[in-house]
């Protein structure tokens, strides 16, 4: 029994020593997610397509950065590397220092299309309690962590749905509550709110930034809505495309807490999203 | 055109034409005696129903025919998961399987008569043959019809081969398997009375053999209506069983939006 709970305690010890030092954490010299020269080939020989090219770039601990590009970039392609699906042609991602070669088990990922990342068979907690099978933790805390990711979206009360029968800003919000139950403490969300209403989008919006202040999660976001980007993030890596390279890193600094309404009409907001579009619209 | 009769009602009346039909073509004196009249049948098949032999008959049929659908479903779906998660294994099989998928079992009855002689053991044989490979076929098609994001949003959980294959891949295939099993089930039923009217097998198959070799056409068209009947709740419990499976599929939700 204490064998098997060991794991579960492990985690919690970390993440709760997380939460009340984070000063004493080394992120000023290792930062949380490192990306070195990272690149992705397909194929080889005169068929080969170089989707990313010499990608560098940094995610402190607790931090959300958001990368930009335009679509088509590989932006999907680098995700997959960063979450140990596909192996990099050359270059390195790393967590702590520790290169990325299989699904790091600190690490959850947020796909797009809910629909087809929520299993229609399972339940919305059964759903949660998938990916978390393999730990065995004990039936008590595998409630617990359940009640509480879907707590933390506001859907405590669809745990017995399927996900067909929710919208689809509410299955997104399962895929989230899925990511949450898994205790990472990197989440990756790929164009997470590109398929939804925008007034869910604004909803989801705060509910990732939410989720940094109170899991203290380091949070990497891809998506192709500038906006968006310059609204959640620390940073915004912005891509060029073909093959897909850093262009710039941009400082995003705007006063905290963000509000949709009063963050959006700072000039600041205005002067910041314009830098970054004129990166993207600027021609190669 | 709006139809405000129960389906069910239009049903009955469709059958009742049928035995009219029947009636009127066995008193026209068509086919002799090879057509006894409807009401002489079933007349008949009230006097068969009483006896004990009818009913060992009937289930040795469909003890056979049942069992055999579950070895072939079991040993279809591990095989079907297996050719279809594997490259190599895929490659290696396909020309085989492809090449025996067309070939009925009637084909291979001679042989399996020769082997194992008239036999339940033969009609079992026989009926795993023409269920499983298209159980195996349906199901390497659901295997690789799984979506792609599904499995990587498992691996990226740290899911093992195993589990995702267990818990993310064959449910994602039972929608294909469920096609295969619908028409599986009327496939034993049938396979497994030709396989007792042509190979001697125990069964419903060998009474029609028998009616029809000592000329008792009421009895072998009474036993048809068995078969008939047994076809329609063969295709009722499969239709059921589906839809209770893939409650979650498209084809089967329920509207509650």
């Amino acid at each position: 029994m204490s064998i098997r709970q060991a794991p579960a305690l492990t985690t919690h010890n970390r993440k709760s020593t997380m939460a009340q030092q984070p000063e004493t954490r080394v992120s000023a010299t290792t930062p949380r997610l490192h990306v070195a020269h990272l690149a992705k080939t397909y194929g080889s020989g005169g068929k080969a397509r170089t989707v990313i090219e010499d990608l560098t770039f940094t995610v402190d601990a607790g931090e959300v950065v958001c990368i930009v590009g335009p679509s088509g970039v590989g932006k999907t392609t680098l995700l997959k590397c960063l979450a140990g699906l596909q192996p990099a042609s050359s270059g390195t991602a790393a967590i702590d220092g520790r290169t990325i070669s299989g699904p790091p088990p600190e690490m959850a990922l947020v796909f797009q299309d809910y629909n087809r990342s929520l299993m229609p068979w399972l339940t919305v907690r059964k759903n949660l309690v998938l990916p978390l099978r393999h730990l065995k933790l004990p039936a008590a805390e595998l409630k617990e962590r359940c009640d509480s990711a879907l707590a933390a979206v506001g859907l405590s009360h669809a745990d017995n749905q399927y996900p067909w029968q929710l919208s689809g800003g509410m299955q997104q919000r399962v895929a989230i509550a899925r990511a949450l139950a898994y205790r990472p403490e990197i989440l990756i969300m790929d164009e997470p709110f590109a398929s939804v209403d925008a007034q869910t989008r604004f909803d989801l919006e705060d509910l990732c930034l939410k989720i940094r202040k109170d899991f203290n999660m380091t949070i990497l976001v891809v998506t192709h809505d500038i906006d968006e980007a310059v609204y959640l993030a620390d940073r915004v890596v912005v891509l060029g495309s073909r093959p897909a390279r850093v262009l710039r890193v941009v400082e995003v600094d705007l006063p905290a807490p963000r509000d949709q309404i009063t963050t959006r009409s700072l000039p600041e907001f205005a002067r910041q999203r314009t830098d970054v579009l004129s990166l993207i619209k600027r021609p190669a | 055109m709006k139809v405000s009769i129960h389906p069910y009602a239009l049903s009955a009346v469709g059958i009742a034409g049928a035995l009219v039909i029947w009636q009127i073509l066995s008193a026209a004196n068509l086919a002799g005696n090879a057509l006894p009249a409807a009401t002489t049948v079933f007349a008949t098949l009230a006097s068969i129903l009483g006896t004990g032999a009818f009913w060992s008959s009937l289930g040795a049929t469909l003890g056979v025919a049942l069992l055999a659908l579950a070895v072939a479903a079991v040993a279809g779906v591990a095989l079907g998961l297996l050719v279809g998660s594997f490259e190599p294994v895929r490659y290696a099989t396909a020309a085989v399987l492809e090449f025996l998928k067309p070939v009925p079992p009637i084909v291979i009855l001679p042989l399996a008569v020769l082997v194992l002689g008239p036999t339940a053991e033969m009609s079992f044989f026989l009926v795993v043959f023409g269920c499983l490979l298209p159980i195996v076929m349906q199901t390497v098609d659901g295997v690789q019809g799984a979506d792609p994001v599904a499995r990587d949003t498992a691996r990226s959980y740290g899911m093992g081969e195993g589990e995702i294959l267990a818990r993310v891949v064959l449910p994602s295939a039972m929608p294909y398997i469920g096609t295969a099993m619908r028409v599986a089930a009327p496939a034993a039923l049938v396979v497994t009375v030709v396989a007792g009217l042509l190979g001697g097998g125990p069964g419903l198959g060998q009474n029609i053999y028998q009616a029809q070799a000592a000329g008792d056409y009421a009895s072998l068209y009474a036993l048809v209506i068995v078969l008939g009947v047994l076809g329609l709740l063969f295709q009722a419990a499969t239709r059921l069983a589906e839809r209770r499976v893939l409650h979650w599929h498209e084809s089967y939700r329920e509207v509650v939006h």
